[in-house]
């Protein structure tokens, strides 16, 4: 029976608010011509808006693969994306490191190769630092040139 | 995702009625029809992503935190306002009564009598004065609840509190609405 009441209360409370709520839908239609043109206005401002949005994203959606591979572009990227755009940078570390490693055993492998020549030829290597001995040599290249 | 033209539609069916809602929290037009505009652009640039079903729900929050950054603002630049609920009257002259009264005059000369119009616009003039006089969650709770036609639970969703709350300020709501039209002679 309580319940009921309730119910009865509930009901009534109800169809008053709609009562209400008509006669401030009623009253929302007479709003002054300037008003309803400014309510217009900011309609058609929020719609270009909602153009700029769209233009915006199809953008970001088309571009989004090139900005990564350029390292550039927005943080709201995901990880992945920035983690793709580093690549490049990595790419380059590497080449330098290799380039130095390889530069470095070439210098290496030249020293080796005059070592080995002058260490295995006939003439030891105190010779020459012997001054008759270069006497003899620089006499030997101006009679070759001359020949 | 809403099409251009449903949101249009949308906009379009919401506009006057939140502008309204906004007048009856902040009573100055200027600064309902900044607070609407805020809406709409908020709405399109955050949420227009969203089904156009989700859109009421999404606006009507929109619309109520606007509101409430209005009076944010407000509270810090007067000193005075420093509860949405302890606003006082502005006094009899209404900004908008009086082109009310004139334009809806003009409206209704084709379907009504010049008294029973009259009578009209009175009654919609105590009724939108009665709610302003509501406290501010009672109003919101009211507004959403009855002219908006959100259910219980959205209802209570947008304005971040429970379901029981809502039930509440309707109730006291629709009390005091009852009490202050009945003592003025007003039978809906």
């Amino acid at each position: 029976m309580k319940t009921m009441s309730v119910t009865a209360n509930l009901s009534a409370q109800d169809r008053y608010g709609r009562q209400l709520a008509a006669y401030l839908d009623a009253s929302a239609q007479q709003l002054p011509h300037d008003i309803s043109e400014r309510l217009r206005v900011a309609r058609q401002q929020a719609l270009g808006k909602y153009r700029e949005v769209q233009i915006r994203e199809t953008a970001s959606t088309s571009l989004g693969g090139g900005v990564a591979a350029l390292g550039g572009g927005e943080d709201e990227r995901g990880l992945w994306p920035r983690l793709v755009s580093l690549i490049p940078l990595l790419a380059l570390i590497a080449g330098l490191v290799t380039i130095q490693m390889v530069g470095t055993e070439q210098i290496a492998e030249e020293l080796a190769e005059l070592d080995a020549a002058i260490l295995t030829d006939d003439l030891p290597p105190d010779a020459y630092s012997d001054p008759g001995f270069a006497q003899f040599l620089k006499a030997r290249i101006d009679q070759l040139r001359q020949d | 995702m809403a099409t251009e033209q449903e949101l249009s539609e949308f906009l379009k069916s919401v506009e006057k009625r939140a502008f309204k809602r906004s007048v009856y929290h902040v009573r100055n037009d200027e600064a309902a029809l900044d607070i609407v505009q805020d809406s709409m652009m908020k709405l399109v640039e955050h949420y227009s992503h969203k089904p156009p079903e989700e859109l009421p729900m999404l606006f009507q929050r929109i619309l109520s935190n606007t509101t409430l950054d209005w009076f944010r603002r407000q509270k810090t630049r007067n000193a005075l306002f420093s509860n949405l609920g302890d606003f006082e009257s502005e006094g009899d002259d209404g900004e908008f009564n009086l082109l009310e009264n004139l334009d809806s005059s003009d409206a209704s000369t084709q379907v009504e009598s010049a008294e029973s119009s009259t009578q009209r616009a009175q009654i919609f003039r105590e009724i939108e004065m009665e709610i302003q006089e509501l406290p501010a969650r009672q109003r919101e709770a009211f507004l959403m609840r009855y002219w908006e036609e959100l259910d219980v639970a959205e209802t209570a969703a947008a304005m971040g509190c429970s379901e029981g709350s809502v039930k509440t300020h309707c109730s006291r709501a629709v009390q005091a609405l009852n009490k202050a039209l009945r003592a003025k002679g007003i039978q809906l």
